[in-house]
């Protein structure tokens, strides 16, 4: 018998050799090596993003950065089946996401924040309501207050604006402010962050939620942990020190340990350069 | 793909709300956030079609609750749809296997035996897994296969009720047809795995993969997860009773795991109930089963990760060979299948063991590379009939979802040659596969 496996295991080795020499005349270099950087993800981190590619390129001739949006859903999906180097997410990857990872690349991936976001609450500047704790965020949201009345403001229903599904910002929402349980039926789901600002600054009756960098047209209304508790704004200030209630990070995900092109960029955006540009942007370094 | 037809609704709705009959085929590719732009501009294309007057008759404030009255429908016609989720994958192959006494092995759970072919193109696997997913209450599931030459079949149709209250559902109970919760290799999605085919004892053991009932599956803490099923007993593949239970008691099985992300082991056991099917009183036996499991995943500079698998069960169980041996087959002359005179019945079932140690290393993201060792014994107190197998696979992933693989597999068992000794016979099979995931 073992005279039979020594023969096919012979027989096998010109197969492992083959493939051995074959891999590099593939080019088993990295596939960011020739098409640049490619990172796909939360639309939250969009403008950011490409505000650090555009400022990175610059610095960096001839290197290339590409970037999408799609939601976080949609970039954790794209690391997970390979057609993304790097995934922006501005929440964190579940369990089953990191174990669909492990079982193609035998990785859970790292994880790299790369800033700060406070989520804003934006109404129209129309709105009397200046603040909100977050237990009433939460009713309104889940439909349980449905008149501005009930916080203050007119007699008026309320039309919530929220995202959709595949957005991180929504899975962040729907975590930390309504504990897990579904948002109302009569919230209506928009596709982008600028669409739910689009849609609040036309509506005088409207609430939405997002970046806090988007809040253009609209107003950002003061938050609070609770009842009797100072409702702060999301400044610069409030976000570092974490009295604003909505304060999050922001990830990039790369399959595995930064090399090459994408350690390159990422050391970038995390350097004082990258940071200062996306607190030009309306976020928040991390330190 | 959705991201894509949620803009292009929406033109082709703002076309149809302004009464140009045309489509905006540079529009469709502006993004979502760029609606209002789209309306803004709806007058000048209202002029250059010659219809300003109709427009200039309606209020602009009324239009445009129209239009939003339209996109709330169609909002909650795309809402709804996307609750359906599609995926899939094909599987074509072409073997070449070495051939003894005019026969070819076919790749499958189980292997099968068919007139000389040496060299073949084949579909092992087509198959279409569609899920409805109403979280986070529920989600009905129902996944068909058309590959390895058969009619197309069910394999998977369940039902999983989920815990609402957290983001990630903690705990699920599925009714219906799954994958049986046996260690390791059984619940891992043939697309996913690195060697053409499971190991030997769980094609054996596990006919199938798949069988009917429930489970409850929780994680009741962030690294234990448990499950409990009660199901038919005996797989969807299996020979006698693919889809009923002979025995009035159900067959019980539970795993255990604890995740540590880069370690993860776990303990599973099966008990049950096999009929042997004989004209006359059919004999039932014990089906037990144990098993133990350890994966280990690490990092390898400049290459990327890897991982060192294991599994190893034991049990006793109803050995097809042994039954055999044991029963008289039906004649013309005397149509009952018996025992032969002085069978215990109790033999009928044989203690088995089988394990395998598997390495995947993946080469950069788009090259990976498998071996494994696995071993089969159906049972322990006989020499010659154990089952060796070397496997050998390499993968070129092309843009994610496309993978090539080539596979060399060496099984090694004892054939009698007829002078008093064993022979390996000659059934080496080389596997090119290309697959599509979508």
């Amino acid at each position: 018998m073992r005279s039979i496996l020594r023969s096919t295991a012979l027989r096998a080795l010109p197969l492992v050799g083959a493939l051995a020499c074959a891999l590099p005349a593939l080019g088993v270099t990295p596939a960011h090596a020739a098409r640049g950087v490619t990172l796909k993800g939360s639309d939250t981190m969009v403008i950011l993003a490409q505000r650090w590619a555009e400022m990175y390129m610059k610095a960096n001739h001839g290197k290339i950065v590409q970037v999408t949006g799609g939601g976080s859903g949609t970039g954790i999906a794209a690391l997970i089946n390979g057609t993304t180097d790097i995934c922006m997410a501005s929440r964190e990857m579940k369990n089953a996401e990191k174990t669909k990872l492990r079982d193609r690349f035998q990785t859970m991936g790292v994880e790299i924040p790369v800033a700060k976001d406070g989520l804003a609450v934006y109404v129209h500047a129309s709105n009397p309501v200046k603040s909100l704790d977050l237990d009433q965020l939460r009713r309104i949201y889940l439909g349980e207050l449905t008149n501005w009345k009930a916080v203050g403001g007119p007699d008026a229903l309320i039309t919530v604006y929220g995202r959709e599904n595949s957005s991180g910002t929504y899975v962040y929402f729907k975590d930390h402010i309504l504990k897990g349980k579904d948002f109302s039926p009569r919230t209506q789901t928009l596709p982008g962050t600028a669409a739910v600002v689009n849609a609040v600054a036309k509506d005088a009756n409207g609430i939405g939620y997002g970046g806090a960098a988007y809040a253009k047209g609209v107003r950002d209304l003061a938050l609070s942990f609770g009842a009797g508790k100072p409702a702060v704004l999301p400044t610069a200030a409030t976000v570092a020190d974490g009295s604003y209630p909505l304060t999050r990070y922001l990830f990039f995900y790369v399959r595995n340990k930064p090399a090459g092109d994408i350690k390159l960029f990422t050391d970038w955006v995390v350097s004082p350069e990258g940071q200062a540009l996306a607190t030009k942007v309306g976020y928040f370094p991390l330190k | 793909m959705e991201d894509r037809v949620l803009p292009l609704l929406i033109a082709a709705l703002l076309t149809l709300a302004a009464g140009a009959p045309v489509a905006f085929a540079q529009d469709a590719a502006v993004p979502p956030d760029s609606t209002v732009d789209v309306i803004d501009s709806l007058d000048v294309e209202d002029a250059d079609l010659g219809v300003a007057d109709e427009a200039e008759e309606i209020d602009p404030a009324l239009r445009l609750d129209g239009i939003d009255e339209q996109l709330q429908t169609l909002q909650g016609e795309v809402d709804r749809l996307k609750k359906f989720k599609f995926s899939g994958y094909i599987q074509v192959r072409y073997d070449v296997a070495e051939a003894d006494a005019d026969t070819v092995k076919v790749a499958g759970s189980p292997a099968t035996i068919t007139p000389a072919n040496q060299e073949r193109f084949y579909l092992r696997r087509a198959r279409f897994k569609l899920t409805y997913d109403h979280s986070p209450w529920s989600q009905a599931v129902l996944t068909i296969d058309a590959g390895a030459d058969r009619q197309a079949r069910m394999l998977d149709g369940y039902i999983a009720l989920t815990e609402p209250r957290t983001p990630e559902p903690r705990h699920q109970l599925w009714v219906g047809q799954f994958n049986t919760p046996f260690g390791y290799e059984i619940e891992r999605s043939s697309s996913l795995r690195e060697l053409p085919e499971r190991s030997r004892m769980e094609n054996v053991l596990f006919p199938g993969e798949r069988d009917r009932g429930l489970k409850v599956q929780s994680l009741w803490a962030e690294r234990f997860e448990a499950t409990v099923a009660v199901i038919n007993g005996g797989g969807t593949g299996s020979a006698e009773f693919p889809i009923t239970d002979p025995t009035r008691g159900k067959d019980v099985l539970g795993r255990v795991r604890a995740l540590y992300g880069t370690i993860d082991v776990g303990v599973s056991a099966y008990g049950g109930k096999a009929t042997v099917p004989l004209t006359g009183p059919d004999v039932q036996l014990d089906r037990t089963r144990f098993g133990g499991e350890a994966q280990a995943y690490y990092q390898l500079p400049k290459f990327g990760g890897g991982s060192l698998r294991g599994e190893y069960w034991a049990g006793h169980n109803v050995n097809s060979d042994s039954t055999k041996a044991n029963i008289v087959s039906p004649t013309t002359a005397n149509p009952v299948t018996l025992l032969r005179p002085g069978t215990n019945p109790n033999n009928l079932a044989t203690d088995f063991a089988g394990y395998y140690v598997m390495w995947v290393q993946n080469l950069t993201e788009s090259y990976q590379v498998a071996a494994r060792y696995d071993r089969y014994d159906p049972n322990v107190d006989v020499e010659h009939d154990q089952y060796e197998r070397w496997n050998v696979a390499a993968h070129w992933f092309y843009q994610g979802l496309t993978r090539l693989t080539v596979s060399y597999e060496i099984p090694i068992t004892d054939r009698a040659d007829g002078a008093g000794g064993y022979v390996d016979p000659k059934d080496n099979l080389w596997t090119l596969e290309l697959q599509h995931t979508f």
